[in-house]
């Protein structure tokens, strides 16, 4: 197959495109286009919530590296040398303690159980993004004693009925309001709604922050020690090179990267994702390929005396055979491109507007490797479903085509 | 130019058999006009396809300018076809999707031995000779049966082929038009000594042919040389 004889075979392709059916083609394209899209829309969906509760548990739980109690224990203890150890080691942004009590929270006739969780603000500050989620008052200082922030579900709305609620809450709380918490051990304080802040992650939401050093009144452990120290990582160093780096200098806790704790929280997640993605991109291969499997079909069948004529003017079967290959070469091409640009168009739609449900907010994340693999893949199809027809009927003989 | 040999074909229609062509033997002289005449079934197309090398016969042998036809693959026949042979089909057999100039440099394009600005000029040289120049950019939808026939013809010489084979090819046109596309060919003919081999079974075509050859069920029942008056 010489350079002339594909050159005839793509100028019989790209006439047939131009001069043939108009409506055969763009439909067809949009099929390619949609399967497309299809392909990639799910999984590009699944991996953005993936993408934001990695981030959302990286900003609000457990930051890049997790460093919690020893099998045993209950608490991390010697807080303050394991913290400058921590914060002195090469890679380390910052380490913070967490220290939670389940409480009871009353505020009028309200009353709802909520974790309250103690930080060090400052420090809090260089972890997580929480002090730049308040959406009425402000964030805790690091002296601020009698003064909680409080997740807006929890703050709620005084013009929604307690009936009516979806998510228990106060009723209404507003920043200079007074709550009382309980925490079960015989200590009960009054404190002021310092602010209300709103994460999207809904166990922070769902909490109640006040600094280490209230918590030490409520309970003395809390001043040495932590539920668990949540670890920042400088840019460009990877959590594998703080966990190794903690370990190797002395750390005797456990540590964890959020890898590790996501793959076992999330593994079973991740997999149901991936059967799912995997049966909708067999579905959409299936589709394209019969698709274009039958357009060409009826092409070449409704073509087998032109087919005849043209081998018989001594057109070779292997130029007959390119022509309709490279039909739907051009289609799938084509239509690889349509969905493309849908596809972006969505990216960049749900970019700024995600999808934003109770538990999780997501974007569609697409790397250029999905795309292109996709694509790929849905490439290769195109050509096994228009190539199989096309070889089929470039094989026949002369006479019986003619008689077609 | 074409030698054939005591050439069979026979059909089989279920448990029918059906002899297309009985024993014919014949011989082709370069240069010659040669009208293959007789009734419908015969057997005038089955003989132009076995000699185009369109179909297969049961028995004898076809030499073509010294090839047995017989001992080609099917590459080498198709080639066969594209370097030597030129064919009109009954129904002109356009590429619809092709505009005139493009479906006349089809087989010129596939010759491995013309150049794109020969491909050009001897395109535009056959479609000012059959008159269809101004209408090159036009598809074959545009054009009055008449004018596709005529392309048909051009493309079918547009790479010199040394036989011209043509299947009843004024068999879907009026007689105005028939007579212009026997006009044509007798020119191709006489100015160009190119081989030609049409079938027929009007009667009034015999009057450009310079040979006839008469079947009747498979069989060569005359062999006629017309003199013909020069034109």
């Amino acid at each position: 197959m010489g350079k002339k004889e594909l050159k005839v075979a793509f100028l019989l392709a790209l006439r047939s495109l131009q001069r043939g059916s108009r409506s055969s083609v763009i439909l067809t394209v949009l099929i390619v286009g949609m399967c497309f899209t299809n392909m990639i829309f799910l999984p590009g969906l699944f991996n953005g919530i993936g993408q934001s509760i990695t981030k959302q548990v990286v900003d609000y739980e457990i930051g890049n590296v997790l460093v919690s109690p020893k099998s045993g224990d209950q608490y991390v203890s010697d807080l303050g040398a394991t913290l400058d150890l921590i914060n002195g080691m090469p890679g380390v942004e910052r380490a913070t303690p967490h220290f939670s009590r389940g409480a009871t929270l009353k505020y009028r006739q309200r009353v709802l159980g909520a974790t309250v969780r103690a930080i060090r603000p400052n420090d809090e500050k260089l972890v997580s993004p929480l002090y730049t989620k308040m959406i009425a008052g402000s964030y805790l200082g690091d002296g601020d004693t009698g003064e909680v922030i409080i997740g807006k579900p929890v703050a709620g709305d005084s013009s929604v009925k307690e009936e009516d609620e979806f998510q228990s809450s106060l009723g209404g709380v507003r920043v200079g309001d007074s709550i009382t918490i309980d925490y079960g051990n015989g200590y009960v304080k009054d404190y002021r709604v310092k602010g209300i802040y709103y994460t999207g992650w809904s166990q922070a939401d769902s909490a109640v922050y006040v600094t280490s050093a209230d918590m030490a009144l409520v309970d003395p452990k809390a001043v040495d020690n932590a539920d668990y120290i949540t670890v920042k990582a400088k840019p460009g160093y990877s959590e594998k090179f703080i966990k190794d780096e903690l370990q190797q200098y002395g750390v005797s806790e456990k540590v964890q990267t959020t890898s590790d704790l996501l793959s076992k929280v999330m593994g079973r997640a991740l997999q149901s994702f991936a059967i799912i993605n995997m049966v909708s991109m067999i579905v959409s291969i299936i589709i394209t390929t019969v698709v274009l499997f039958i357009v060409i079909t009826i092409k070449t069948l409704s073509s087998r005396r032109q087919i005849g004529i043209l081998k018989a003017i001594g057109v070779d079967k292997e130029v007959i055979m390119h022509n309709y290959g490279f039909q739907v070469i051009i289609m799938a091409v084509l239509g690889i491109i349509l969905g493309l640009v849908i596809t972006l168009l969505m990216a960049a739609y749900l970019s700024a507007h995600p999808v934003v449900t109770p538990e999780w907010s997501a974007t569609l994340y697409l790397t250029p490797m999905d795309l292109f693999l996709n694509s790929l893949i849905l490439f290769a199809a195109s050509i096994v479903a228009g190539y199989v027809p096309a070889y089929q009927v470039s094989r026949e003989d002369i006479q019986s085509a003619m008689r077609a | 130019m074409i030698g054939i040999q005591d050439l069979t074909k026979i059909y089989r229609m279920g448990s029918v058999e059906v002899r297309a062509l009985d024993g014919v033997t014949l011989d082709i002289a370069k240069g010659e006009f040669i009208g293959i005449m007789g009734a419908s079934g015969s057997g005038k197309t089955t003989l132009l396809h076995m000699l185009g090398l369109l179909d297969l016969p049961t028995s004898g042998r076809i030499v073509i300018d010294g090839t047995d036809i017989a001992k080609l693959t099917d590459y080498e026949k198709t080639m066969f076809r594209l370097y030597k042979l030129g064919y009109v089909f009954q129904d002109y057999a356009l590429v619809p999707d092709l505009t005139v100039m493009e479906n006349v440099s089809l087989p010129a394009m596939l010759r491995k031995d013309r150049s794109e600005e020969q491909i050009t000029s001897d395109s535009a040289l056959i479609l000012q000779k059959t008159g269809l120049f101004d209408r090159r950019d036009h598809l074959p939808r545009e054009l009055s049966g008449g004018q596709q026939q005529r392309v048909s013809i051009a493309r079918a010489i547009v790479n010199k082929p040394d036989i011209l084979f043509a299947d009843e090819p004024c068999a879907n046109l009026d007689s105005e038009n028939s007579r212009m596309v026997l006009d044509l060919f007798r020119e191709i003919n006489e100015e160009m000594h190119q081989t030609i081999v049409m079938v027929s079974h009007e009667d009034w075509h015999k009057d450009y042919f310079n040979r006839i050859v008469r079947l009747r069920d498979g069989k060569v029942v005359s062999d006629d040389i017309i003199e013909r008056k020069a034109s």
